[in-house]
């Protein structure tokens, strides 16, 4: 299969992590290690780098021992440095713009960020891991919310139409134009003639590929 | 001590350090004394006079403030020169930024009128303590020494020695071996009763400095309660993170769990009915369980019995989830507060966790009843003791919170010879 994915888990819940591994192998995916910490997601992928074996993706939980913080985010930084090759998928029981933000920094290539219940969602949850793993974007619809409130462009936003709105969030969550079409039930043509009033009354010079749009937008929210 | 005798503590008394610092304490006092006074009395008459225009009250202010200053100092030298503990008063905080509300908080301070007393009602007594002090230390020196020096008044004063009394014609001198040696004998005595003098003195200026420029008993009582009210926001926000924390690794993660596989099992519906079956079979067990957590948390959180029925009901059930067989027995005429009860039950709780975890106990037995004004529980289990509320973090963490409700908790845990621990709490009914 094309959308197979090399996959490792870093998750402290047993439960869970044995979930996660249940619903890729299912379909496919390769699961080449669960770790339950940090310290060893960094130490596992390195030792898989080492091997020339850098998997696709890493699927991390924010919340992992010793501290039960924030260590996930911050292994997910180090390792988006250090692998730039190598797509990172935050999963979190909360979503948080500032994460999102940390995490963010520098590109937006490769890298995702959830709130856990999307794995509820099989299908979408699995698009968004194969997304991340061929250097794409998958944001949660609610740190896009947040982003979209936080902005202080809020004047410019104003200008937009309700559908326009729909669709900017759907492209800030790392979407490409069809999937946004087939989420709204429009064709291709509506979507791009969406996208190109977005980036007119934006200010923004519309760009190709589908990367390089989201970290525009990214890019337009934040500043 | 090796002679623990009074005689050896009197012999000693002249040379203590303790006595030399008091001494000192007293000579510098009345310097400073003096200091203190003048620029405090004529503080005030300058400030006093000049209320009618508007340079009084911002120099009375400045009085009061000064009069703190010399307060830090008087603390200062009864810590380093008496040993004694005096706590500092309460800041004086001015309920709005800016000069004018700082001078009237200072005005309306009765913490810094007391300072401003205190140089008033110090300086006699400084003046006096300090002549005292130095007449009984110079004297006594002088007249045990007389010995050693008596010789000098025929040589140099052209007379026999000490005079004691002149009359026409008639004068008595210190000259014969009885009169020196009567002499140095009241020099011993007044140089050995210096250190009492000076002990005495001292008192006074000790209890003048604790009650003048020391926190007031409100002062002491209000920041008491604050350290308490930290404590009781400390447990508070403790206990939150505590559910956070149960929340999320139990009852939310299982339920994730629980979505992710009926999600799978909704996928597999239409091609492979047989093994959605089993994923549907699995998550109906995974819901249970996260019912049973959610129950569990629930109940930590605070349990229904304990409102509906009270402690004996509440305990009951507390006491059947205990590893051991425990024998409970509630003797209470009436029911406390939800508050006392809620204390109650979480402590008894507690302490019955520890009997199921650390004792290795056959029984254990809960005792509540009430005392006057105190509601006593008592914990008892035949297990291998040696439990010590200073080591271990979940009792000193019980005594902490008991401790912040004006409660207390008691252990005693002899090895190997079963655990009691007694607590109380104030009964409100």
């Amino acid at each position: 299969m094309e959308d197979r994915v090399r996959v490792v888990i870093a998750e402290d819940s047993v439960l869970l992590r044995e979930g996660l591994t249940r619903l890729l192998t299912d379909r496919g995916h390769d699961v080449v290690a669960g770790v339950g910490d940090a310290e060893a997601l960094v130490k596992t992928v390195a030792e898989l780098d080492a091997e020339d074996a850098l998997p696709d993706v890493v699927v991390a939980d924010v919340r992992m021992p010793p501290t039960h913080t924030d260590e996930g985010i911050r292994a997910a930084v180090r390792l988006r440095r250090d692998h730039p090759g190598m797509g990172v998928l935050v999963l979190s029981q909360y979503v948080e713009e500032q994460y999102a933000t940390e995490l963010l920094a520098g590109s937006t290539t490769g890298v995702g960020y959830l709130l856990k219940d999307r794995v509820a969602e099989v299908r979408e949850f699995l698009d968004a891991v194969v997304r991340v793993a061929r250097g794409g974007t998958a944001l949660d619809p609610e740190v896009v919310a947040q982003l979209l409130g936080r902005s202080r462009k809020q004047d410019v936003l104003a200008g937009l139409t309700p559908r326009e709105r729909e669709v900017l969030g759907l492209m800030a969550e790392g979407r490409t134009n069809s999937a946004v079409a087939k989420q709204l039930v429009v064709s291709d043509g509506a979507v791009e003639k969406h996208v190109g009033n977005i980036f007119m009354k934006l200010g923004l010079s519309p760009s190709d590929g589908d990367h390089r749009r989201v970290l525009a937008v990214l890019t337009y929210l934040r500043s | 001590m090796a002679h623990g005798n009074g005689v050896w503590r009197v012999v000693r008394g002249p040379f203590a350090g303790r006595t030399w610092r008091e001494f000192g304490y007293l000579i510098t006092g009345f310097p400073l004394g003096l200091l203190y006074f003048g620029l405090t009395v004529a503080g005030l008459a300058i400030g006093a006079g000049l209320l009618v225009t508007f340079l009084g009250v911002p120099l009375l202010a400045g009085v009061l403030a000064m009069g703190r200053g010399f307060g830090r100092v008087e603390r200062a030298r009864v810590r380093g020169l008496l040993g004694g503990r005096v706590g500092e008063p309460a800041p004086i905080r001015a309920r709005k930024p800016g000069a004018f509300p700082a001078m009237g908080a200072v005005l309306k301070s009765g913490s810094a009128w007391r300072h401003v007393l205190y140089p008033v009602l110090h300086f006699p007594w400084a003046v006096f303590g300090f002549t005292l002090a130095l007449v009984f230390w110079v004297c006594g020196w002088a007249l045990l020494l007389y010995p050693l020096y008596f010789w000098a008044f025929p040589a140099f004063a052209d007379q026999p020695g000490l005079i004691v009394f002149q009359n026409d014609g008639y004068a008595f001198y210190l000259d014969s071996p009885a009169a020196i040696a009567a002499t140095a004998a009241a020099g011993l005595a007044l140089t050995l009763a210096t250190p009492w003098v000076i002990r005495a003195l001292t008192t006074v200026d000790r209890v003048l400095v604790t009650s003048l420029l020391g926190p007031s008993r409100l002062d002491s009582r209000v920041s008491e309660l604050e350290s308490d009210r930290g404590a009781v926001v400390d447990t508070a926000a403790a206990d939150l993170r505590r559910i956070e924390r149960d929340l999320h690794d139990g009852a939310q993660a299982r339920l994730v769990a629980l979505a992710m596989d009926l999600g799978l099992a909704k996928e597999k519906l239409a091609e492979d009915p047989r093994s959605a079956a089993r994923m549907v079979d699995e998550a109906h067990g995974e819901v249970k369980t996260a019912l049973r957590e959610l129950r569990d948390l629930a109940r930590g959180i605070h349990p229904a019995v304990l409102t509906d029925r009270g402690l004996d009901a509440a305990l009951s059930s507390v006491a059947s989830r205990c590893a051991v067989p425990v024998k409970v027995a509630v003797e209470l005429p009436e029911r406390p507060s939800a508050s006392v009860e809620g204390i109650a039950y979480f402590t008894v709780s507690e302490l019955l966790q520890n009997v199921s975890k650390h004792a290795r106990a056959r029984t254990a037995s809960v005792d509540v009843w009430r005392s006057g004004d105190r509601l006593l529980l008592q914990v008892t289990d035949d297990g291998r003791g040696g439990a010590d509320a200073r080591a271990g973090t979940g009792l000193a963490g019980l005594a902490g919170r008991l401790d912040a409700v004006d409660g207390a908790l008691a252990v005693d845990s002899p090895a190997g010879g079963g655990t009691t621990v007694t607590a109380e709490v104030p009964w409100r009914a």
